[in-house]
């Protein structure tokens, strides 16, 4: 057997093409990539993702409606991709630079507008002119569109809404010989009272990962006709409305109604409050027994609070869908979105989503109906609802930065604490606030 | 038939004979083909090191390129928007929450760095005695480094987070109250301290380990016999022999402290009140929850710069440290 040295020639050219070989082929494979992928549609597919907006079960239906689309005359069909919320920003943004992101997708409560300030989102009004034409718009209740619309047009259609929901269990209300709170006088009195029986009165938390007690801050400004924004959507944190709300959030921690370990809690422990009967009422999402496992019945829905200045509102998130410009085509992306709002109801038909529906038709689905909670919030607080943009009606990009930002966290977190006074944790807010937004 | 001789071979054979001026043709031809040698070999040896120098380069140069353009543009993670010089670094050390998150980063890394370390090598000390089930011992005690973080930090958050948790519960029973130890300031960075020292004393003793196997026992013995104590031989013969080790650990611990994201992350997400939020968590949340991608970049270079100085003092520190 003959063997053949190696020369140092070869061993370098062997060295040099292994080297460079994932480097060509991430150049190949980036130009083939930019050339499949032109539009949001890797060969003429119209891209959708979705978030898990439930449970694997809703995973499995949303790819089963999306797959079942059948395209008319010219437009194209659609390909399903589920995408993890943790890091979603990051993965739309860096598919989206890339021009490797859908073409249509749902997402954060906020994305829309930021991605349309960047000038990535396809407008919508293409998609509500034809819901005018076939009996869509006039199905959509009362207030869930409006906050889409902006002076470039809509920048994204709603396709659930998720309700901030005041809940209480009713055993403990009746132990403690008190009323459902109505007002925050009588949420203040409440709270005292399940105080006096060894329970906690408000459940509510701002630890890792969990958004609720920033929710319930908010919406405590909001139900004193405040708010962090002008109408035309300037910053406006310190105000007379704002500061009355905090004074009232920080007396209700000093009388111990908060639970002392909100500012710590995650939505865990919050879930754990609630099932094991340690808290009396708070605010949370709109199937909260369904995520405890309560079916009880001793958890229900209260009606929307009063502020002491009469507003009676409720806080809530639209989930949306949106279309990008990166789009193989955009007449089929409306399509689509069209054929995919006409599909909803079936989520809601086999109970696979939490949050309540933006079609009156949904909410007279007897799978709906059944469910008293839902209704309650349907009818209560979806006709008061508000969002983050209020006291303006039109969120922005923004907004985004006030949902998830690290300003309206401390604030939160200041209250909870019970650290400070009114003025100096609402000076922080707006000066954190403010330098976040552009 | 001919004997095949490795090219290798036949390399660092001509390597040695040149060195030792041995080879064939006279001493002056000896220079002249051991110069002419060592230029190849300086040139293959440069040669086979460019692909994996250009791979590097690709892998981290442009990562840290493109960081620096968006530390001095006004951009967003999709465009790089206006250059805006050194502004965002003007921005964020002037900023109060900067400088809050740059204190917290010290104390977590010096806790995390000598909280772990001191546990670490107590317990490779006591694991060289001869004790029953060491072996098991060894193994349960790296858990805690094992063990994914998702889930560590669960269970931690299990152990402390409401006033009916196990540590709550157990303190009020021995009557010491119901503290909650994610929901106060000085507990919650407490508590995440604790926690980075309990995640990483494995790594700690897994090191000290090693440097203590490479001890020769016959230097006890002796020290023994001059009359040293238990404490003289730890600080006289211990400490100065694993010293090269113990700052190579203290280095990369300094790295994995101060670069650590999901120890507080997924405790407490840096609060409550900024009162745990690290430099790290701070960049994160600058970028990815204020959408502020420029001062958050900002953030990230000096952490790096920081890092590198730091790195670089403790690795002089290792040079000295050379034991005879």
């Amino acid at each position: 057997m003959t063997s053949t040295p190696l020369t140092r020639r070869g061993f370098l050219g062997a060295a040099a093409a292994t080297a460079a070989a994932p480097i060509l082929a991430a150049c190949g494979s980036s130009k083939s990539a930019g050339a499949a992928s032109s539009g949001g549609g890797a060969g003429g597919v119209i891209k959708f993702w979705d978030m898990p907006w439930g449970t694997q079960a809703y995973t499995d239906a949303s790819k089963k409606v999306t797959q079942s689309y059948v395209p008319a005359g010219k437009n194209l069909k659609a390909s399903w991709q589920g995408i993890q919320w943790n890091n979603f920003y990051q993965t739309f943004a860096s598919a989206i630079a890339s021009k490797t992101g859908p073409a249509v997708s749902t997402g954060g409560g906020f994305q829309a507008f930021q991605f349309a300030e960047q000038g990535a989102i396809a407008m919508a009004d293409n998609v509500v002119a034809t819901m005018k034409t076939n009996g869509m718009y006039d199905d959509l209740l009362p207030g869930v569109l409006e906050p889409f619309h902006t002076k470039d047009g809509y920048v994204a259609l709603p396709w659930q809404t998720d309700m901030r929901v005041l809940w209480y269990r009713k055993s403990l209300l009746d132990k403690a010989g008190v009323d459902v709170p109505t007002d925050w006088p009588s949420m203040l009195a409440a709270g005292k009272a399940l105080k006096q029986i060894g329970v906690i009165g408000f459940c509510t938390g701002s630890g890792a990962g969990n958004f609720t007690g920033n929710h319930w801050t908010i919406s405590m400004l909001i139900n004193n006709g405040g708010g962090v924004w002008t109408p035309d959507g300037q910053v406006d944190v310190v105000n007379d409305r704002n500061l009355e709300a905090v004074e009232f959030m920080l007396e209700m921690v000093s009388a111990g109604v908060i639970d002392p370990g909100a500012v710590g809690y995650t939505s865990d422990n919050m879930d754990t409050q609630w099932k094991t009967g340690k808290t009396g009422f708070g605010l949370y999402v709109a199937y909260l027994p369904q995520r405890v496992g309560d079916t009880s019945g001793d958890i229900r829905v209260a009606s929307p609070l009063t502020g002491p200045h009469g507003d009676k509102t409720a806080l809530q998130f639209i989930n949306n869908i949106m279309m990008y410009k990166n789009t193989p085509d955009q007449a089929s992306s409306e399509a689509f979105v069209i054929y995919y709002l006409q599909s909803l109801k079936t989520y809601w038909q086999q109970a696979l989503v939490g949050g309540i529906p933006v079609f009156k038709s949904i909410t007279q689905l007897p799978e709906f109906t059944k469910d008293e909670n839902a209704v309650k919030v349907a009818t209560d607080y979806s006709p008061v609802a508000k969002t983050f943009a209020a006291r303006g009606t039109a969120s922005n990009a923004n907004t985004a930065v006030l949902d998830g930002g690290q300003a309206l966290n401390k604030f939160a977190q200041s209250i909870f604490t019970g650290k400070g006074d009114a003025k100096t944790i609402l000076n922080e807010f707006g000066t954190g606030l403010q330098s976040a937004v552009k | 038939m001919t004997e095949w001789v490795s090219p290798m071979t036949t390399l660092t054979g001509n390597l040695a004979k040149a060195r030792r001026g041995l080879s064939p043709g006279g001493r002056g031809g000896a220079r002249v083909r051991s110069r002419t040698l060592k230029s190849q070999t300086r040139f293959t040896f440069s040669a086979m090191l460019i692909p994996s120098v250009v791979l590097l380069v690709l892998i981290n140069g442009y990562p840290l390129v493109y960081a620096g353009i968006q530390a001095t543009h006004n951009g967003s993670l999709i465009e790089p928007g206006d250059f805006v010089g050194l502004d965002n670094f003007a921005t964020i050390l002037t900023s109060d929450a900067f400088w809050n998150a740059a204190r917290f980063t010290l104390v977590f890394t010096v806790v995390g760095v000598f909280g772990s370390w001191a546990v670490g090598l107590a317990l490779a000390l006591l694991l060289r005695t001869t004790i029953p089930g060491r072996g098991i011992f060894k193994v349960l005690l790296l858990l805690p480094w094992i063990v994914p973080i998702v889930v560590s930090s669960t269970a931690w958050n299990w152990l402390v987070a409401t006033p009916d948790s196990p540590m709550p519960a157990l303190l009020g029973a021995l009557g010491l109250g119901k503290p909650l130890f994610l929901a106060d300031p000085t507990l919650a960075a407490i508590t995440v301290c604790v926690f980075k020292v309990w995640v990483s004393f494995p790594f700690m003793m897994m090191m000290s380990s090693g440097a203590l196997a490479s001890v020769d026992d016959t230097l006890y013995e002796a020290a023994s016999i001059d009359g040293a104590s238990r404490y003289q031989q730890f600080t006289q013969i211990t400490l100065p022999l694993i010293a090269r080790p113990t700052y190579i650990s203290w280095i990369l611990m300094t790295v994995f402290c101060v670069n650590d994201f999901p120890t507080i992350y997924l405790l407490t997400t840096g609060g409550p009140v900024d009162a745990t939020t690290s430099l790290v968590v701070y960049a994160y949340r600058t970028v990815f929850q204020d959408f502020r991608t420029g001062p958050g970049v900002a953030v990230a270079f000096l952490m790096t710069l920081t890092l590198v100085l730091v790195s670089t003092m403790l690795y002089r520190q290792i040079r000295r440290a050379h034991v005879e």
